[in-house]
């Protein structure tokens, strides 16, 4: 900077035309970048080495802010419940990717198939529920779980059976992971339609004069045209498990099956807000998004190749 | 790579430039001209008590104003004071529990009010003013108590033919006297989640969670006495005489309004929630002392209750003392408290009660303020809390709810969330021995 303010030779000048215009344009997203990303990131990059000590002794030293080096990164990585947490997160990953991403193309392959009768009605019905907020259908499928409040329950004891308790035991992960799978549906569903309607119908045609049913279709043409946006889901689908919250969240009152650490963000907000660990905290939240990247890297280069062919 | 730096580093200095011309504009709305005019207080508080409270104060004292602002509850409330104090704008007055003031004081959330309060302790039952009293210095001035209670079904009682359990073993049998009675029907509840009842349960039998010997703490959750009260639900939870769950669901209070659950020892708060979650249900309902482990005992322990704190960010320490003595002690302010169904800390209060009708929940117990009173004069003094009640009771949680849900055994659950305190208290720096 300090060279383009000494008497500009002419390469100076060219740099700086060359230069301005474009950094310019670039400051007012770089500003908001470096305010509201960079600078929170680096800042819980430092609250991660930092920690809560008490200083001058006794019963009621005060605990103050020190440099503690990397004694959060072992106290998060070691951790029984925070591996156990992630654990959680893969058995319920497992029940909610694949079955919101089945049924989102199912959907979208049905409402795609020609000479459908009442598409747009079902297109609405099979979004609305990605439109009612996550607190809101949480809260709502709660009352359907709970044995009291359950209609399914209520049915089961008029007709002589027992009732089940959806909210304890191995049901818990299906029953947490159903309202994310209402939820998602919809969303993924749209996309994938959408992404649908962007093939080309010349290609149908030609495979329905080759003798094609809906099914060949659907199986041979379709689904692999659409196999970019089906990663793009997945990698959303992906992100979105690793960050769950709301829903076990906000189930917790409702069962004690559910724990507070029982899943990686719950365990991190309970380091923050309930143990006042703000750095323990943000080791556990840096360690979990570089461990998103990573996975979501590994997802993208292992369907890159199938689904862009290759670059 | 020098063209690709060179960029960089001219947005990073604009970045800067800008950043530090928003800062500079922003720190001149502080500092408070010292005109003589009123001072003002901000007062961090929850419950129906507080607003009419500080209503009245604000009426009484034209200099002093208070503003007062509902932060949340207890955990939440203290949470957010120890984020404020370390940004320097905490409220100048505020609520805090008396199991989360040590962790108010090594946070630095709360002040030595010492000089400030001669002729306080006075006001209070030795067993109260130590909760706010910490190596004979002063940090609080307490509001309300809660010394544990029996709140219990009535009707029910007498319908299915109990009577009031004096000791815990006759408590026991009454839970299995109703379940047999009446298979929906449950005595009382285990809450796997109910660390502060436990906490209460135990020290009424003897049980020191925390105590302070000299420098360091010595942390006891497994001692033999807070191992007979596991033992004591255990067993009740194995014979399936208590219902093992969560409190104030819409499942439990549904049970409570139809008289499927029917008492909950806890603290003489119970009358106040019981009648917002089961107001159908109201005139059934009565107080009774706890239950004891020995016949004619007459020891119990608090659960919950509050007082009020002078932060270190107050800037008018002295005014903000004052308001706190005020709350907590005058005559007006206890009115309202009792209208509001908190139970005074303070002795004077505490008569004032004896004056009053019965809470909404019993209005046919004639009797329930004068028992009241009889429990407060019977708490147990120097119960001490440790700094870090909050991982205590978040540990306790979990475990002892994945005790319960796995069937293992309740005592290991006070084992592991010992060792979790202990931990926590060993990488925080403090001197701590296990027993």
């Amino acid at each position: 900077m300090s060279a383009a303010t000494d008497a500009p030779s002419l390469a100076h000048r060219r740099v700086r035309r060359r230069w301005g215009a474009p950094l310019l344009f670039l400051l007012p997203a770089g500003l908001l970048f470096v305010a509201f990303l960079a600078i929170p990131i680096g800042y819980a990059l430092y609250l991660s080495f930092r920690g809560m000590r008490v200083s001058g002794g006794g019963p009621f030293g005060l605990r103050q802010e020190t440099w503690v080096g990397l004694d959060n990164y072992v106290a998060a990585f070691t951790d029984p419940e925070l591996v156990a947490g992630l654990g959680r997160l893969a058995i319920y990953g497992i029940i909610a990717v694949p079955l919101t991403l089945g049924f989102a193309l199912t959907f979208a392959l049905l409402l795609d198939l020609p000479r459908l009768r009442g598409a747009r009605f079902s297109r609405t019905a099979i979004f609305i529920p990605y439109a009612v907020p996550g607190v809101v259908a949480t809260l709502l499928w709660g009352f359907l779980y709970l044995p009291s409040t359950s209609p399914g329950n209520w049915i089961l004891e008029r007709v002589g059976l027992g009732g089940v308790d959806v909210l304890h035991g191995g049901m818990l992960f299906g029953s947490v992971a159903n309202i994310a799978i209402w939820g998602g549906v919809g969303f993924n569903m749209i996309i994938l339609f959408t992404s649908l309607r962007g093939i080309p119908t010349e290609l149908y045609e030609a495979a329905r004069l080759d003798g094609a049913s809906e099914w060949d279709i659907a199986y041979r043409i379709k689904i692999p045209l659409v196999g970019p946006a089906l990663v793009l889901t997945g990698l959303f689908a992906l992100i979105g498990t690793l960050q769950v919250y709301g829903e076990p969240a906000t189930l917790r009152p409702m069962t004690s099956a559910i724990s507070q650490t029982w899943v990686p963000l719950m365990t991190i907000y309970r380091d923050a807000f309930t143990r006042d660990n703000l750095s323990l905290a943000a080791a556990s939240s840096v360690a979990l998004a570089l461990g998103t990247l990573v996975v979501s890297i590994i997802l993208l280069r292992v369907t890159q190749k199938r689904t862009f062919g290759g670059s | 790579m020098m063209r690709r730096t060179a960029p960089v580093i001219t947005a990073l200095s604009a970045v800067a430039l800008t950043l530090a011309a928003c800062s500079s504009g922003s720190g001149s709305g502080g500092a408070e001209p010292d005109d003589g005019g009123p001072i003002t207080l901000d007062y961090w508080a929850w419950g129906t008590a507080q607003q009419p409270m500080v209503d009245a104060w604000n009426a009484a004292h034209p200099d002093i104003q208070v503003k007062r602002t509902d932060a949340g509850g207890g955990t939440d409330s203290s949470a957010k004071l120890v984020t404020a104090t370390r940004a320097e704008n905490a409220p100048d007055v505020a609520l805090v529990e008396y199991n989360t003031l040590p962790a108010m004081i090594v946070a630095g959330v709360a002040q030595d009010i010492t000089e400030y309060s001669n002729g306080l302790e006075s006001e209070f039952a030795p067993g109260v003013w130590s909760q706010a009293t910490f190596d004979d210095a002063t940090y609080g001035v307490p509001q309300d108590a809660g010394p544990q209670a029996l709140t219990y079904n009535k009707a029910r009682f007498d319908e299915l033919g109990i009577d009031v359990p004096k000791t815990w073993d006759e408590f026991a049998e009454a839970a299995e006297k109703v379940h047999e009675a009446d298979p929906d029907t449950y005595l009382t509840t285990f809450p796997p989640d109910g660390f502060g009842g436990v906490a209460a349960f135990a020290q009424q039998a003897g049980g020191q969670w925390w105590s302070v010997d000299g420098d360091a703490w010595t942390v006891d959750f497994d001692d033999d006495a807070s191992v007979a009260v596991a033992d004591y639900w255990q067993d009740l939870v194995d014979r399936d005489l208590v219902s093992a769950e969560p409190l104030l669901t819409p499942e439990w209070n549904a049970k409570v309004n139809d008289g499927e659950i029917l008492s909950w020892p806890a603290g003489l708060w119970a009358a106040g929630v019981l009648y917002g979650v089961a107001e159908q249900s109201a005139g059934d309902w009565a107080m009774a002392p706890l239950p004891q482990w020995e016949e004619g005992d007459s020891a119990v322990a608090f659960e919950g209750g509050s007082a009020l704190v002078v932060t270190t960010s107050a800037e008018h320490p002295e005014a903000a003392a004052e308001f706190a003595r005020w709350m907590g002690t005058a005559e007006e302010a206890h009115a309202i408290q009792i209208e509001q169904g908190q139970y005074p800390a303070s002795l004077a209060g505490q008569e004032l009660t004896l004056e009053s009708e019965p809470p909404l929940l019993m209005p046919k117990q004639k009797d329930y303020w004068e028992t009241a009173a009889e429990i407060a004069r019977t708490t147990i003094p120097e119960i001490s809390w440790g700094p870090n009640v909050n991982v205590a009771s978040s540990a306790y949680q979990d475990a002892m709810s994945k005790a319960v849900a796995d069937g293992t055994p309740l005592r290991d659950a006070l084992t592991a969330v010992e060792a979790e305190v202990v931990d926590d208290m060993k990488t925080t720096g403090f001197e701590v021995t296990q027993k």
